[in-house]
């Protein structure tokens, strides 16, 4: 299987604790300050509160699969011919629930990805960053 | 708002291309003298126009390649896809003739799908899709709808097969629609021949590329007894919204695939005063099969999560009890978003269609997804 290797932008400041989760080893969400609750994906204004503060927080590194799809033909802008396939999951980590993080899965050693399948999370290097990886529990 | 209070009096569509000429404004302008011929009507009897958003175009711009009297309302469709076409539009348009601010409305549409950028461009630019999603390789439509469909598939159960026969359905009638951009045969064996985009969606299950536009004027009931064709009245409209922006709807949702379209259609059908069963035939906006199949559900044509195996056995195929994208939809038709699945609608109400007509066709539903909004619009002929 592929990675996919395109490039991050960080020039909206909204992502960059994500990134730098990351290279930390560790999936970062948002959370709201004042009430603690998962605000996922960070937006521009938390609903009804624009006033609210976002802060990074670790996330279980532990979840599961909401879906998947192996992707074939990458659509992403230029050529990407050389990094399919790769299977991309939108992992749910288990304490947060309703929060989806798009990664790829990764040592999946010939299991077929599913839907609720329990997956771990691992960073994985793609190019100059890092994206999120999933590896099945076993 | 009540039903058989408008309907549709002219309709106009351009030539369906893989890679087209002319610009959004030149076959927006060409599709919409032709629905006015088409009502008997002259440019200079328009008198309200409904834009759209994502076209780019205002009222102004095309009431004046047109050549339009001097407009007397205008407004824009402030949603997407089908939802703007065949929903928010009629709605605004009945809403404008009923107070008497317009008496003949006209909704042109246009798309160069083949633009530079492509057809996903616009996602590129959603913040949270470049800042966390690109990069990770989950990018474009069909790979979005990949993912719904897998979660379809894992709740209800879908075979590769009950899948095909949407792609296979909606073939069948492109085959006897001359305008139709793909009208060659497609059997199981030529389904799996297409190419697969990201898993289980292949070519065949995705809408064409299409370079084409089409417009329908909308008028008073009353107005359209005096126009050349039979009346085909707006019996229903109805309209659910969800408010989850395109950054984050196809994965934050709690269930991605849960679009509007019960609330839709549940309007719809009340403001008609019918039901499902009483439906002679529908349109459904056939972005993906997998999207045709849930909004096949939420129209009530089949039970929930049974929405593939209707197609499976072949009730919304010619002959079919229930006939589904009768001009092969936006599959295997042309993609217009929901304007070309109206517009067939009118067609096959009027009785017009030859081989494909479906015998007496009086009631019609029309499915309009746009982004996380969702129309259902029952058209019935007097």
């Amino acid at each position: 299987m592929g990675i996919p290797i395109y490039p991050v932008h960080l020039e909206d400041p909204l992502f960059q604790g994500y990134y730098d989760g990351l290279d930390a080893g560790e999936l970062r969400i948002t959370a709201d300050t004042e009430t603690g609750e998962w605000v996922w994906y960070p937006p521009e204004v938390v609903p009804g509160k624009p006033d609210a503060v976002l802060e990074w927080r670790p996330v279980s590194p532990e979840g599961k699969a909401y879906s998947f799809t192996t992707v074939i033909r990458s659509l992403l802008p230029g050529d990407h011919k050389a990094e399919v396939p790769y299977t991309v999951i939108l992992f749910e980590p288990d304490d947060a629930p309703g929060v989806r993080i798009a990664g790829i899965l990764v040592d999946d050693d010939g299991v077929d990805p599913a839907c609720d399948m329990r997956l771990r999370f691992r960073p994985v290097e793609a190019g100059d960053h890092r994206i999120a990886g999933f590896a099945p529990v076993r | 708002m009540k039903g058989n209070k408008v309907a549709i009096t002219g309709i106009g569509e351009t030539a369906f291309l893989r890679k087209g000429e002319e610009t959004v404004m030149q076959m927006m302008t060409r599709a919409s003298l032709a629905a006015i011929a088409d009502a008997g009507l002259t440019p200079a009897d328009i008198d309200g126009h409904i834009s759209n958003k994502y076209v780019g175009h205002p009222s102004e711009e095309i009431a004046h390649a047109i050549g339009a009297a001097t407009r007397r309302f205008t407004a824009v469709a402030d949603t997407a896809g089908g939802t703007a076409t065949t929903g928010d539009a009629l709605r605004l348009a009945q809403l404008a003739i009923e107070a008497g601010l317009a008496r003949h409305v006209l909704v042109p549409y246009a798309i160069r799908s083949t633009k530079p950028g492509g057809v996903y461009g616009f996602h590129a630019r959603e913040p949270q899709k470049a800042g966390l999603e690109m990069p990770a390789g989950f990018f474009g439509q069909p790979t979005y709808f990949a993912t719904m469909a897998n979660r379809y598939a894992h709740e209800f159960g879908m075979s590769e097969a009950e899948l095909a026969s949407v792609s296979m359905t909606y073939r069948a009638w492109a085959a006897l629609t001359p305008s139709a951009q793909k009208r060659d045969p497609m059997d199981l064996d030529a389904y799996r021949q297409t190419p697969m985009i990201s898993t289980p969606l292949r070519v065949a299950d995705c809408c064409l590329t299409t370079d084409g536009g089409g417009a329908y004027v909308v008028s008073a009931v009353e107005a359209a007894r005096d126009l050349p064709h039979p009346v085909i009245s707006v019996q229903g409209v109805g309209i659910g919204y969800n408010n989850y922006p395109h950054g984050v709807l196809f994965t934050q949702k709690p269930c991605t695939f849960d679009y509007p379209g019960w609330d839709s259609a549940a309007q719809a059908y009340a403001m008609a005063g019918v039901d499902p069963k009483d439906l002679d035939l529908a349109q459904v906006y056939d972005g993906f099969s997998i999207s045709a199949i849930v909004q096949t559900e939420m129209l009530g044509l089949c039970d929930r999560g049974e929405g593939a195996r209707f197609y499976a056995a072949g009730h919304a195929k010619p002959g079919g009890r229930m006939p589904v994208n009768t001009s092969g939809g936006h599959m295997s038709g042309g993609y217009v978003p929901g304007i070309n699945l109206l517009i067939e609608a009118v067609r096959q109400l009027r009785g017009q269609e030859g081989d494909r007509q479906v015998p007496d066709a009086r009631l019609c539903a029309v499915a309009g997804l746009g982004g996380n909004n969702h129309s259902t619009t029952i058209l019935a002929r007097d």
